[in-house]
């Protein structure tokens, strides 16, 4: 085993500005003389906005024409100048802090990745070069979300890769494995995993304990906290996860193994907002026709590789929720579509209609009635909501689970557009309006302001 | 636990070997859980909120945990374990309430990790299945696994599907 090894994984949040970057290097000098040896893997300087965050890099590509789609891999490139900057920075003010540290690029710290550009997976890490760093008594500090893809390992260099959603939690935890750390801990700006959104409930508290399949099912389902990709890996390798503070003393929250920790009956409330609710109504079509219908619009949302939430199918109607700003795509590609079905004697022509029919759908349905009967699959519309979800282990399958959830948002005047649940978890559908008040209304119905 | 500082340590080879880390993408596995009943409440009367309470009530009063809560223009519908049919039907007979069972119902679990950032990998799952001729009566999604109710005997073909191939290509 090494001796005492952490990552010690710092989000954009913790490196964002040079108090913040020293807040960071004193927790990992502190680990240090307290006898840890530290890998440090930071994210890119800071969020949205900011001028070394990744959405700045991509608009600099769309300021050119916004109409010319960068190519992933000349993106990745790019993206990837956010985690460099900052592990030389963080690197930096470590050594004027009079501690010896080296900035590593994913690839050179061994992280090999499939070839997939801007959602790379990682296959395999070789940590010689950080075990060589760490000999020298030096902190290596590597750049989150990175590696590199080489089809051919026998030939030098290779392409650089990103990782994707939650890529620097996943360099954390993957390194954690490869070096058979003793803990990996991923430093945000809250104390930990909370019940729910302090946002939405001001007094959530943090758990101290969660299990690796909590927290991804709670990362699932909208919460910011570990990515499960990261977790996953946690789990598979029996690594220790940590969710901390920087800039708090609090001792954060431990993610562990089902067997060191049973989980608990109600683990917090999530919610994922900003979504639009499409219900298609088949009743209108034959039922021999019905599977191709679903089938050109799974098709569809498929190619155009559309994320679906809250999934309903139904012998009458199928539906789900998109995110709103993947909506236009959908609008595009399923508004006005037409799906021609039978032979030329019994031929009968769908128009899908989204909402309101437009001026151009009307127009599409006069000039196809020569082909044959035309009939139209309307899809109600509902924009505007929000996922609330309740995330639990073994409870869902207690009796009464739904009508304490659905009881107390019925009796606030909340509407429920629809409902899905899974092993681990039960989410209502609700107007984005009553999005705080619904994750606040069951955190308190199901007592979560006890849970530790 | 070893506090040994780092600098007078050595990590040894074994501890630098190329390891496996993210599985692969797409479908790891399949697994079908069986013995299930579909329940649909229908007619409903209006404010048809309240009345879906009022079914839930009952069912939770009957001390029966139900799965796959889904709300219909109507009513709603649900899953039950198969031993618990007779006690449903009981139960939403005794409260008026108009319904259908349709029993032999499985749930397909279809395992892919990380299949919210996989684009379109839902729909995809869903295409191929509408095409291979499986009626899909509900399905949902966790993060490593989308659930697919069916009937019994279509779930056994899903999985035959699933472990020819079929479905990852």
């Amino acid at each position: 085993m090494a001796n005492n090894l952490h990552i010690m994984k710092f989000g954009g949040t913790s490196v964002a500005t040079p108090e913040a970057r020293m807040t960071a290097a004193m927790r990992v000098i502190s680990a240090k003389e307290k006898g840890v040896n530290p890998v440090v893997v930071v994210s890119a300087i800071g969020r949205k906005g900011m001028p070394y965050a990744t959405d700045t890099f991509i608009n600099l590509l769309r300021e050119i024409d916004p109409n010319v789609e960068p190519d992933p891999r000349e993106l990745d490139l790019l993206i990837a100048c956010g985690e460099i900057l900052s592990a030389v920075i963080f690197a930096h003010t470590l050594k004027t802090l009079g501690h010896p540290a080296m900035a590593f690029r994913g690839g050179q710290a061994g992280i090999r990745t499939d070839g997939v550009f801007g959602n790379a997976r990682i296959v395999s890490i070789n940590p010689t070069a950080l075990f060589r760093c760490l000999d020298q008594g030096a902190i290596p500090v590597v750049c989150g979300f990175q590696g590199t893809y080489s089809e051919d390992r026998s030939l030098p260099g290779g392409e650089l890769t990103t990782l994707g959603r939650g890529g620097s939690d996943t360099t954390a935890s993957a390194l954690g494995a490869a070096m058979k750390a003793d803990a990996v801990e991923i430093y945000t700006d809250v104390d930990g995993v909370k019940t729910a959104d302090p946002d939405a409930v001001k007094e959530a508290p943090t758990l101290r304990q969660v299990t690796y399949d909590e927290v991804a099912e709670i990362a699932h389902l909208g919460a910011k906290v570990v990515h499960p990709r990261a977790a996953e890996i946690a789990m598979n390798y029996n690594i220790p996860l940590w969710v901390k503070n920087t800039f708090s003393d609090d001792i954060g929250t431990e993610i562990v193994s089902r067997d060191k920790f049973p989980g608990r009956r109600v683990t917090g409330v999530t919610h994922t907002g900003k979504l639009v609710y499409l219900q298609f109504n088949l009743s209108a079509s034959e039922k021999a026709h019905r599977a191709t219908l679903e089938s050109s619009i799974y098709g569809t949302m498929e190619r155009y590789g559309v994320q679906l939430f809250m999934l309903n199918v139904s012998p009458a109607s199928t539906g789900f929720a998109v995110p709103r700003d993947q909506y236009p795509i959908v609008q595009d590609v399923l508004d006005g579509l037409v799906i021609p079905v039978g032979d030329a004697d019994s031929r009968v022509v769908y128009v899908f209609q989204l909402g309101t029919a437009t001026p151009e759908v009307e127009t599409q349905v006069q000039l196809l009635k020569s082909l044959g009967e035309v009939r139209r699959i309307n899809a109600v519309l509902t924009e505007g909501c929000s996922m609330v979800s309740l995330v639990g282990h073994e409870y869902m399958q207690q009796p009464g689970v739904f009508l304490r959830a659905l009881q107390v948002l019925e009796e606030e005047q909340i509407s429920v557009l629809q409902t899905s649940d899974s092993d681990f978890s039960l989410s209502v559908l609700v107007p984005e309006a009553d999005t705080m008040r619904t994750v606040k209304l069951l955190h308190q119905r199901f007592g979560l302001a006890e849970v530790v | 636990m070893n506090q040994q500082s780092v600098s007078n340590s050595s990590f040894s080879q074994s501890q630098i070997a190329e390891t496996d880390f993210e599985k692969r993408r797409g479908i790891s596995h399949v697994e079908v859980r069986t013995g299930l009943t579909q329940v649909h409440v229908l007619d409903l009367p209006q404010p048809i909120a309240k009345s879906r309470i009022n079914v839930l009530q009952a069912v939770a009063e009957a001390g029966v945990s139900l799965d796959f809560l889904k709300l219909t223009p109507t009513g709603l519908s649900f899953i039950v374990v198969a031993d618990k049919t007779q006690t449903i039907s009981e139960t939403l007979g005794k409260g008026g309430f108009s319904n259908q069972l349709d029993t032999n119902r499985g749930i397909v679990l279809v395992h892919a990790v990380n299949m919210r950032d996989e684009e379109g990998m839902i729909a995809t799952i869903l295409q191929r299945l509408i095409n291979s001729g499986i009626s899909i009566d509900h399905a949902s999604d966790m993060h490593d696994r989308i659930l697919i109710v069916t009937e019994e005997s279509q779930a056994e073909k899903f999985k035959s599907l699933i472990e020819g191939g079929a479905l990852n290509g």
